[in-house]
């Protein structure tokens, strides 16, 4: 089963590099990418330490369906306005 | 001092400097947490003491007259030369590869990648030799195998061991790291 993610959208609204986030949950920052990308599934030690560094709960990053593209996400909060 | 007085091993050590080893042992040996080391991928290189390994093994098995054709010396000077740089080349290649020096430092991916790759080799490894030993036992037997003969098959299948061991972790490790984007 594959599990997608949105670090890599959480990193760009933070500012936040690659290699910083690997310093704050203690990973090489090739594990960082690899986790972007899909390439690798964290244990859920990391996904919890990921989603503690950005102050959200670690269904926000990771989840086993495909998240909903971000500018679908702001049409349907427009819309609702 | 002007590099025309420079000594001959000062010039060596420069060469040695310019190959970039001693930086990435001196970073290999340090005890800095593992953020920034780099896994380079080797696809290709493994394949090298990998395919002279069998070459040499398919060689020694099936073409024993080849032996006779050079003399003994010659056999084992140019065998030991070839098994001594291919066995050479085995740990650079486990070094410099994705696997690298197990460290504490290694991250969760690191270690499973690491566990990963050594499984598959020891499994493959496995195979082979439940295979091959019962096969070159047979084979042995009926094709009435000179001592001179099993000696060589025995050391080539050693030296294929010994390569597949080094080399092939870090062959199944290059191919399933993917080259990631630029930042």
């Amino acid at each position: 089963m594959s599990l997608h993610n949105r670090i890599s959208v959480f990193r760009a609204e933070r500012g936040i590099s690659r290699r910083q986030l690997a310093e704050a949950v203690g990973v090489n920052n090739q594990t960082i990418g690899y986790l972007e990308r899909g390439d690798y599934k964290p244990s859920l030690e990391l996904a919890l330490k990921i989603a503690r560094h950005f102050g959200v709960a670690v269904e926000m990053l990771f989840s086993f369906d495909r998240f909903e593209p971000i500018a679908m996400t702001l049409k349907r909060a427009g819309e609702g306005e | 001092m002007k590099s025309s007085h420079r000594s001959i091993l000062s010039r060596l050590d420069d060469t040695v400097r310019w190959t970039g080893i001693p930086a990435r042992v001196a970073d290999d040996m340090s005890d800095a947490p593992s953020i920034d080391r780099k896994h380079r991928p080797l696809r290709w290189i493994p394949i090298w003491p990998i395919a002279f390994s069998c070459a040499l093994f398919i060689l020694f098995l099936t073409w024993p007259s080849a032996l006779d054709l050079v003399r003994p010396g010659g056999v084992i000077a140019v065998t030991g030369g070839l098994m001594a740089s291919i066995m050479g080349m085995v740990p650079g290649i486990h070094m410099y590869g994705p696997l690298g020096k197990p460290s504490f430092e290694d991250d969760e991916r690191e270690a499973a990648l690491r566990k990963d790759s050594f499984l598959f080799c020891f499994g493959l490894l496995a195979c082979l030799n439940c295979l091959g030993q019962p096969i070159l036992l047979i084979l042995s037997h009926w094709q009435n195998w000179q001592i001179a003969q099993s000696v060589s098959v025995a050391i080539s299948a050693l030296m294929l061991n010994a390569t597949l061991f080094g080399s092939l972790p870090t062959l199944y490790a290059s191919w399933n790291l993917r080259q990631l984007p630029k930042e």
